[in-house]
């Protein structure tokens, strides 16, 4: 085993690569087209055995993806933001036809206004899909997050596809040291694509996919999909099990940093969970007995293991990188509906937006946060939701409408 | 080039299409499609768009004696693509023979051919796929209602134009448009013209690359005319000149059939509820003389060469 | 509330059909709700239609799953479980067929639990072609039996419902739900409302926990050929081709060939044999064959000889 340095995107392109995918159908789309010009490089040069080929759009690309792992190959593809929204309708589609396939997701802001930058609205918006979803921290998670995700999408008590998320810019283009298991290590652990008993075969037709009418049985289908996915959640448990023995390294579906004496807990997913870790650090160094709880699994949601891992914690600070517009903060929203209702749950679940359009959030601002769920704790009354936000950006901001030619007025505040 | 089928005898007299489906009785789509079905035999996997067609598999029952997969209503080139390509990886690693080989053919109705599959469609034809495109144009969007789409016909009634002009818009020149992305193949039919679809698909079949074919499907629920006339109003659109029967191939157009002493238009619009505004309770002279020139000119252009 | 229950097939105008009662009983002061219920839009294929009367608010939705009034325009549905015809009926419910077989025979047939009553639409017809208004006639019935308003409202109601149509038309369609009406007339307010659903005594819904299964069962996927031929599209059929042997010249290429549905097989003599569970009638057959020896009959014309055969 060797360490590398790696970029998310380069961690993905390998995990594909180790994971020896068949079929990539491909579209370029920032931050995520270095993926697939590092596999379409691989394969032009031999290094890598598959087939690539660009769609002409994502929701095309998404399509020939589900029907080439229909037909029984193993398929990756990645995309972004607008092109994950473009791919929706497809998404939904193909893990009703259960295609087990790896998507990767290098997670974007959403237009409008159009950005480049990291945040989770897109991911976000898959959730109610049918595809899994795992959320990486680091460029070594994003390696092993996609090769866990064959084994997962593949279980035959699964069969639906999966999403890999990383973020844009603090991922995707960051370089990290990333292990790299050996060939021979990977194929050990992930054993050749069993297309099972759904794949287009001469000698045996099939009729895929096809319109089914009549509410009982369409809600039959669609439970189904839904109790695969929730084998998920002790299938994922499993195969990080197995994961931990054949490479040391482990994956809990939620990350427990530091919670296990806390009285208060940070709750936070993807790459800017890792400056919460920081946070905690320099809270604990005060005396605070903090945590922060990441989840990696997010579809299907981890729920026991939450009410597990919040039991007693006296408040909570649920910092959401989305923002679902006219209710709030996505991940608390989850939250909130998983722990209600079971015993000893935290007095306080407190909900802060923050890093939208890849919105940086400061030391300070986790200090903050955490002082904020404390006095909350003590007064016995939840605060409203935050949107992180400081005075000094808004002066900046209106900067910009000043040249943007905006009224002078609304500089002073007035209509 | 295998080219069995010389006469009308030589058409295959057993059916792969099974009965039963919940088309329209009389459905000129659906007697294209059991026509090309039986050429092509079951070693099929058709590649489904939105349309009239995407319910001929309803859970439980299926029709086919080959394989089926419905995609969406765009991108049934995609979904063809990602099979092809599958098929070619178990093929290269020796995981399927031969014998398991599929065909594998896209049907979509116009609705998605010259609309909104368009994109995906010249993608395909782009990247060189191997398939067979089967659009069953029934001049609507039949499986809504026959609203009107881009493949419908000028002066046409559709339940989205129902002035008495009818649709103000022109047909799209899909044929032309495909041909433009020079694939292998491109060819009109109609189910009306059994031994010329025939010898198409069977030309078609021996072919590498996109084959494009174009089946005008007269349609007694769209179109306002009795289910047994359905076979009569296809060859009076050939005998009119309105649906020209050519096919493209190395870079050239070759018309199949050119109707000698072509028929007035009127013969193909009065059998149809869709024109009925062109004659009562007035005739139309205006719209019904736009209507003949523009099949006249399209006629002299070709006899001029 | 009154719950009433259309059954048709695609093109005998059951949705005007139900509109018409649901105008009707409008216009006398109910507050109402009417809807069609589609599968895909087909000729031919089996419809249904369902109107709910108030004088109060309409507290219920979708599909009337306890009707009060079933109307079957089209008896051949009777026999195909996808139509449904008789779902929910229980003791109070009155089932009226357009049919010639007698209610006594049909209650017998089908178990009914309430009252059946036939009614004869063709005896409302002046020509052939007045068939498709069958669905005119139903309703001028219906309204009889349901005895909530008079005559001239059920003629405005047609009026409002039908005002693209030519003059004629709807001149016709009131004629033919005029005389429905009128035959009606030893029925009249036959009809009764069902209880209140009791909310202490009823009958638990029997849920149960939906076990996980794998994919090859639980995708939506058809692992078979041909499954569609166990659908009989054969009750379709209005209009019944039969070919005269004796003028066959065998030339199967044409009729096999030109049926849509593969209905039409070769048999080992080179003869063109139809299929009568699958044949939709659509006559293509009839009418393309060059030694015109396919005759069409009606489709009950058809199920007589039938059935004399069977007597022989």
């Amino acid at each position: 085993m060797k360490r590398k340095l790696l970029t998310g995107n380069g961690a993905a392109a390998w995990g594909a690569r180790l994971a020896k995918a068949d079929y990539i159908p491909a579209f370029p789309i920032t931050p995520q087209t270095e993926i697939i010009e590092t596999l379409a490089k691989w394969i032009d040069t031999d290094e890598m055995e598959g087939r690539l080929v660009t769609l002409e759009s994502e929701h095309s690309m998404i399509t020939a993806a589900g029907t080439a792992a229909s037909t029984g190959v193993r398929v990756f593809t990645a995309t972004s933001s607008q092109g994950l929204l473009y791919a929706m309708e497809m998404l939904y589609t193909v893990a009703g036809w259960r295609a087990p396939l790896v998507l990767v997701n290098v997670s974007r802001g959403l237009s409008a206004p159009i950005t480049l930058e990291a945040d989770h609205n897109d991911v976000m918006a898959a959730r109610d899909s049918g595809f899994l979803q795992i959320h990486c921290s680091t460029c070594q998670e994003v390696l092993d997050g996609v090769i866990m995700a064959y084994r997962i999408s593949e279980d035959q008590k699964i069969r639906l596809p999966i999403i890999v998320n990383l973020d844009g810019f603090y991922l995707s283009f960051t370089r990290e040291p990333v292990e790299l298991p050996d060939k021979e290590a990977v194929d050990a652990f992930l054993p050749p694509f069993d297309a099972g008993n759904i794949k287009l075969r001469a000698n045996m037709p099939e009729s895929q996919a096809v319109v089914v009418l009549g509410g009982s049985p369409y809600s039959y289908f669609r439970y189904e999909m839904h109790l695969a996915e929730m084998n998920g959640l002790n299938i994922y448990e499993s195969v990080a099990g197995e994961f931990k023995k054949h490479f040391g390294r482990e994956y809990a579906s939620v990350e427990s940093y530091r919670t296990d004496d806390a009285e208060y807990l940070f709750v936070m997913m993807g790459s800017f969970a890792t400056k919460a870790k920081e946070a905690v650090d320099r809270l604990r160094d005060a005396g605070w007995t903090i945590g922060l709880l990441r989840p990696r699994l997010f579809r299907p949601f981890p729920a026991p293991t939450f009410q597990k891992l919040c039991r007693g914690k006296k408040a909570v600070a649920v910092i959401d990188q989305n923002l679902s517009m006219g209710k709030g903060g996505i991940l608390h929203g989850e939250l909130a509906s998983a722990l209600y209702g079971h015993n000893e749950m935290p007095t306080i679940l407190a909900s802060f937006i923050g890093g939208l359009g890849g919105r940086d959030i400061s030391t300070e601002e986790f200090f903050e946060m955490a002082n904020v769920i404390k006095r909350s704790f003590e007064e016995g009354s939840t605060p409203p939701p935050r949107l992180l936000y400081t005075d000094e950006e808004l002066r900046e901001i209106r900067k910009l409408q000043t040249i943007a030619n905006v009224e002078r007025n609304s500089l002073k505040g007035e209509q | 080039m295998n080219e069995n089928i010389k006469k009308l005898k030589d058409l295959p007299s057993t059916h792969l299409m099974g009965t039963g489906t919940p088309m329209c009785a009389g459905c000129g789509g659906l007697e294209a499609l059991h026509q090309v079905y039986d050429i092509l035999g079951k070693n099929t996997v058709i590649i489904n768009a939105a349309g009239c067609m995407t319910l001929l598999s309803v859970y439980p029952f299926t029709p086919f004696s080959g394989s089926w997969i419905y995609t969406a209503m765009a991108s049934a080139p995609a979904g063809a693509q990602g099979v092809r390509d599958a098929l070619d990886i178990l093929r290269k690693k020796g995981s399927i023979t031969e014998e398991e080989d599929l065909q594998v053919v896209v049907l979509t109705g116009d609705g998605s051919a010259y609309g909104m599959g368009m994109s995906a469609t010249s993608g395909a034809m782009d990247r060189d796929l191997d398939f067979i495109y089967l659009c069953y144009d029934n001049e609507g969007y039949g499986n809504t209602g026959q609203q009107y789409s881009q493949a419908t016909p000028h002066a046409a009634q559709t339940a989205t134009s129902k002035s008495a002009l009818g649709f103000t818009g022109y047909k799209k020149d899909l044929f032309s448009i495909w041909a433009a992305h020079k694939p292998a193949y491109v060819a009109t039919v109609i189910g009306s013209e059994p031994l010329d679809l025939a010898k198409k698909i069977e030309k078609a079949k021996g072919l590498k690359g996109p084959k494009m074919i174009i089946a005008l499907s007269p349609c007694p629920t769209g179109w306002d005319f009795d289910p047994s006339k359905t076979v009569d109003i296809g060859k009076l659109a050939v005998k009119t000149g309105i649906w020209p029967l050519k096919e493209y191939i190395d870079g050239k157009v070759i018309h199949t059939k050119i109707p000698k002493k072509r028929l007035n238009i009127e013969a193909y619009l009065k059998e149809q509820g869709r024109f009925s505004h062109l004659f009562e309770p007035t005739r139309n002279e205006s719209l019904l003389a736009e209507l003949q020139k523009k099949v006249d000119t399209y006629w002299e252009e070709i006899e001029n060469g | 509330m009154y719950r009433i229950r259309f059954h048709g097939r695609g093109g005998q105008g059951i949705k005007v059909t139900s509109r018409i009662l649901g105008s009707a009983l409008f216009m006398n002061g109910y507050e109402i709700q009417d809807a069609p219920r589609y599968g895909a839009e087909r000729r031919g294929a089996p419809i249904f239609a369902y109107v709910r009367a108030s004088k109060n608010s309409i507290f219920e939705r979708g599909i009337v799953r306890n009707p009060d009034l079933i109307v079957v325009a089209d008896e051949s549905l009777i026999p195909l479980p996808a139509a449904a015809v008789i779902q929910g009926a229980d003791e109070h419910t009155v089932l009226l067929l357009n049919t010639r077989i007698d209610a006594q025979t049909w209650k017998e047939r089908l178990n009914f639990p309430g009252t059946v009553l036939s009614f004869d639409a063709y005896i409302c017809f002046e020509e052939q072609q007045d068939e498709r208004f069958t669905g005119t006639a139903c309703v001028g019935a219906a309204s009889r039996l349901l005895g909530l308003f008079d005559k001239s409202i059920l003629k405005e109601a047609i009026n409002e419902e039908l005002q693209e149509m030519k003059s004629e038309i709807i001149e016709k369609n009131i004629t033919i739900a005029l005389k429905a009406y009128d035959l009606m007339e030893p029925y009249e307010h036959c009809v009764n409302s069902s209880k209140k659903t009791d909310a202490l005594n009823y009958v638990k819904p029997h849920w149960v926990e939906l076990p996980f299964e794998n994919a090859r069962t639980s995708a939506p996927v058809i692992h078979a050929t041909l499954t569609s031929e166990n659908v009989p599209t054969g009750l379709w059929r209005t209009l019944h081709p039969i070919i005269h042997y004796e003028h066959c010249h065998r030339c199967w290429w044409n009729c096999s060939t030109f049926c849509p549905d593969s209905a039409i097989n070769v048999n080992e003599e080179s003869f063109p044999v139809i299929d009568y569970d699958h044949c939709k009638g659509c006559l293509i057959c009839s009418t393309i064959c060059p030694s015109h020896a396919i005759e069409v009959i009606s489709e009950s014309e058809a199920r007589k000889r039938m059935e004399k055969k069977e007597e022989e």
